[in-house]
């Protein structure tokens, strides 16, 4: 195995001051008259501040629970998140989360969509406007901030989602499989505007997703979940050098890149029968 | 070839008036030539608009109208306040909906006019009567609509306002109302039917003056075409005001305008 271009990171991150710390997640769904369901068990996981980390694995292994235990809408049954040294216990401004559906206010425009983490957070009309249309000049959303959803494409909804979500200038962006909804060509367009975003704002990510392209291709590192009761089966180093441009998915280190998680992440699909 | 264009553009409106047209000439038509009846039993369109011109141009419809809608809209507008945040908390609150449910379901169920004698006692033959008898009427399609509505709502529209700090009045305010809206004015069509037959049967029981006791005065002295100028007035109100809810609809929630074919 050609390990030249990919480390397998062990131990290294542990030693690393971590700002996102998830220690021995465990968490069950006990749905009425059936057999609770362990979604997490005993899942660890470490982030730098800034990183950019994808978490790939078999449908239902948590990767999505885990994410909305970070944002804080859910409480793990047992072991300890924290964020920057303080433990998560609910909702707060420092992480927002981009949604696979969107989760747009059908009744507001694409403005008052944008504004509405600044509204809650009690911010002054004036100053959000001043906010929201930096932000949508971002994500390129210009000339259309009075339209409603229902006016634009899968991908422009995004571009919204992804813009409230940076709007209150949280330090962690959490993105549930965001371009899932979207056709492949807007997928690979909407992947590099993420990049360019990333790399100018300086967050940090954690990208949940079923593509192994689109996660090798965003990431610093790629967790690989084991099936269900989900935990860390092994987490990879993408070295692969930045900025990144469509063409360097065309390059045999890439394919290597790719084949290494697919390898991973085989036994998993397959144990499940 | 262009008009046949236009017509087909139009036709819903066409075919409507045209159907319209022949009912009311048919009608008038048998009256007069094939069994020509005693006026006194039956009517028909000619004289009804005779006696309808004559009305418009006197004082009393005025002020049975004025009569009539004091009490519908006294008893409406009470129906908005109460019924809407009812049913908006007993969709959010489990507790809430199991305590009221009992009674709500019993009350939708029964014909509710029944009530009308006991209502008339308790709150006099005024417009307080006929005010807490459209109430009555009126409330229920509202507190049905918005409790069907807050359960219909999206839960990551709910999970967006928690992910950002949102409280329990952010979320009333900013997804459960909007998003019930839709069912609101849905149900606000069907309060206004209800309540109009809360103003009629207020108005027949016991009332000297009001739109349904123009309709009982005219009907007991024989005077058919005043009562079926009453009738089509009636009609003509529920039209409209049911017409604006249709339009409100669309302005309230223009995203579903493009989801339904009208």
């Amino acid at each position: 195995m050609n390990l030249t271009s990919l480390v397998r990171v062990t131990k290294d991150w542990a030693l690393m001051a971590s700002f996102i710390q998830a220690r021995n997640i465990t968490l069950s769904f006990k749905p009425k008259n059936r057999e609770p369901v362990t979604a997490l068990n005993n899942f660890n996981l470490d982030v730098a501040r800034g990183e950019f980390v994808s978490i790939v694995g078999p449908s239902g292994c948590g990767k999505s629970t885990f994410l909305n235990i970070l944002l804080g809408l859910i409480e793990p049954d047992n072991g300890q998140m924290q964020l920057n040294g303080t433990r998560i216990t609910g909702p707060s401004q420092e992480r927002a989360m981009v949604f696979q559906e969107f989760g747009l206010l059908p009744w507001r425009t694409v403005t008052a969509n944008v504004e509405l983490g600044l509204e809650l957070k009690g911010v002054p009309a004036e100053q959000r406007l001043i906010r929201v249309n930096e932000l949508i000049k971002l994500v390129g959303l210009n000339g259309f901030e009075r339209h409603y959803p229902h006016e634009l494409s899968g991908g422009m909804k995004q571009r919204v989602g992804l813009a409230r979500a940076l709007a209150t200038e949280p330090a962690v962006l959490l993105m549930d499989e965001p371009f899932a909804a979207l056709d492949a060509q807007t997928r690979d367009l909407m992947q590099a505007e993420l990049l360019q975003i990333w790399e100018r704002t300086q967050k940090t990510v954690l990208f949940v997703t079923h593509s192994i392209e689109e996660a090798a291709y965003l990431s610093d590192r790629v967790v690989v979940m084991t099936a269900r009761p989900g935990h860390t089966k092994d987490i990879l180093k993408i070295h692969l050098p930045r900025p990144r441009d469509y063409e360097m998915r065309l390059t045999p280190e890439f394919n290597e890149i790719k084949l290494r998680i697919w390898e991973v992440l085989r036994e998993e699909l397959t144990s499940r029968g | 070839m262009m008009l046949k264009k236009y017509f087909m553009e139009h036709r819903r409106l066409w075919l409507g008036l045209c159907s319209l047209f022949f009912l009311v000439t048919g009608w008038e038509l048998v009256l007069t030539y094939v069994v020509p009846v005693n006026p006194f039993f039956f009517t028909k369109p000619s004289l009804i608009a005779a006696a309808f011109k004559e009305q418009v141009q006197g004082a009393k419809l005025w002020h049975d109208l004025a009569v009539s809608s004091q009490a519908f809209i006294w008893g409406f507008s009470f129906a908005v306040i109460v019924g809407i945040p009812v049913g908006l908390v007993m969709g959010w609150r489990r507790r809430v909906e199991y305590s009221l449910d009992p009674f709500l379901t019993a009350l939708y169920a029964s014909p509710l006019v029944a009530l009308a004698p006991l209502f008339i006692i308790v709150f006099g033959v005024g417009v307080l009567g006929k005010a807490a008898l459209v109430f009555l009427l009126a409330v229920f399609p509202f507190v049905f609509n918005a409790f069907a509505g807050v359960k219909s709502t999206d839960s990551l529209l709910i999970n967006v306002i928690r992910s950002y700090g949102g409280t329990e009045k952010d979320l009333y305010l900013k997804v459960i109302l909007p998003s019930t809206m839709p069912y609101i004015i849905a149900g606000a069509r069907l309060a206004i039917g209800r309540g109009l037959v809360g103003i009629i049967v207020g108005e027949f029981y016991a009332a000297s003056e009001g739109i349904g006791f123009a309709i009982t005065q005219a009907g007991d002295t024989y005077r058919l075409p005043d009562m079926f100028v009453g009738i089509i007035i009636l009609s003509l109100i529920a039209v409209v005001l049911t017409e604006l809810m249709r339009k409100l609809e669309l302005m309230v929630a223009p995203w579903r305008a493009t989801d339904e074919v009208r």
